[in-house]
């Protein structure tokens, strides 16, 4: 596995710590997470730096009988956790290698955008205008210079594309904010990504054209 | 009491839970904690009784994953904080989803040797004194942030300054507080 080079923003990771993220977000976080020991990291050291916190605080006194109740409550026997039901793999994505994370998400059936381009959303409630969905991509295909009306994160899970700024391989994750605009290359391995959006990139009557093949490599 | 005996630290009060399910270590680990946590939480905009039962419940977990526990990845302090952390995020998505459990994210680094980077083993102490290396407008981010629990749009509120620079601030501030810890835990495994 080649080493990750395109890490999450530390203002994101901490909207991860703070659980201020969307599902979409989230789920996305997560798996750079489950790629990335540096990633990993800074999230120790923000917990190092909450309990610094802690530990600073002035303690509030606790109800008169709350050692009693804790006394009480560790002689309980503990509920067992309600047994988590992976949803099952549609059939689109089996054969290919993908982090846990992704493959315990739910997806809805994909639809094709264009020849070699299919999308398929994570099947979280909405929120807002947020858009999260896997996109593949047929190598050797080039998108053609698009905007951005909000963040948008993408990740990597297979095969690897670039743009002016750099070339993205797994694990990789490329942020575009508002007003960024860049047109990503496809190598000639075919692309897998998952994208966490605010906003959509385009109306979704122009994705259809904004997703033609422009050049073959 | 503690008079130099390692009786009544935290981490090992924990490791006495692990090993003898010592409810007397229990006691005193719950006297210790629960109050700070409560204070904790009620900063972070909970109420009195809110932040209790999230500190109950959270060493109730400290008392029931203490076999997970590792003095060598993280204090006793940063390892409640997560939990607690752990719980106040599941408290406000109300969502039905398995926890993120803190022994996830403490879980040996398969990619790195043993000894290297070991954020865990510094303890609370440590950033706090790392703390005082940052700017007063970056610790008053940081502060916000994680004590205060503030959106960035209501930091740059609070502060009167733009969202922008609240983000740049908060990630320099991060990615100083990183640099500053690597250098230590470096320069110790030398
Ligand atoms: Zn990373
Ligand atoms: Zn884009």
């Amino acid at each position: 596995m080649t080493s990750i080079s395109h890490h999450l923003d530390e203002v994101i990771l901490l909207d991860y710590h703070r659980g201020r993220l969307n599902a979409g977000q989230t789920l996305l976080v997560e798996t750079h997470l489950e790629m990335c020991p540096h990633c990993r990291m800074s999230l120790r050291l923000f917990d190092a730096i909450g309990a610094s916190m802690l530990d600073e605080v002035l303690p509030v006194d606790m109800s008169d009988d709350a050692l009693e109740l804790a006394l009480a409550r560790i002689e309980r026997p503990e509920e067992a956790p309600e047994p988590r039901v992976a949803p099952e793999l549609p059939a689109y994505l089996k054969g290919i290698e993908l982090p846990e994370s992704v493959r315990a998400a739910a997806f809805k059936p994909r639809y094709w955008g264009a020849p070699g381009v299919w999308m398929a959303h994570l099947d979280a409630p909405k929120d807002g205008r947020g858009l999260t969905y896997l996109m593949y991509v047929k190598g050797g295909m080039q998108m053609p210079v698009h905007d951005h009306q909000g963040l948008e994160m993408t990740l990597v899970l297979s095969g690897c594309f670039s743009d002016d700024r750099g070339a993205y391989h797994p694990g990789d994750c490329v942020s575009c904010d508002e007003g960024d605009h860049h047109s990503p290359l496809i190598a000639s391995d075919d692309c897998l990504c998952l994208i966490a959006a605010n906003a959509p990139i385009a109306p979704k009557t122009l994705l259809g054209k904004l997703l033609q093949p422009f050049a073959r490599i | 009491s503690r008079g130099g005996r390692p009786v009544g630290v935290p981490e090992a009060l924990i490791l006495r839970i692990a090993e003898g399910r010592d409810r007397a270590a229990y006691a005193q680990l719950f006297s210790q904690y629960a109050p700070k946590l409560k204070a904790f939480m009620m900063g972070r905009g909970l109420t009195a009784i809110e932040a209790e039962d999230l500190a109950q419940d959270a060493l109730l977990n400290v008392w029931r994953k203490a076999s997970y526990f590792d003095p060598s990845k993280a204090s006793a302090t940063t390892w409640i904080y997560s939990i607690a952390r752990n719980l106040h995020i599941d408290g406000v998505r109300k969502q039905k989803r398995a926890q993120t459990l803190p022994e996830d994210l403490w879980a040996p680094e398969p990619e790195q040797a043993p000894d290297t980077h070991l954020i865990g083993v510094q303890d609370a102490k440590t950033i706090g004194v790392l703390m005082q290396t940052l700017s007063p407008e970056q610790r008053e981010v940081v502060r916000l942030s994680f004590f205060e629990d503030l959106s960035h749009g209501d930091i740059a509120q609070a502060l009167s300054i733009p969202l922008g620079t609240v983000k740049s601030r908060l990630r320099l501030a991060l990615l100083r507080l990183r640099a500053a810890f690597e250098t230590r835990t470096e320069s110790k495994s030398v």
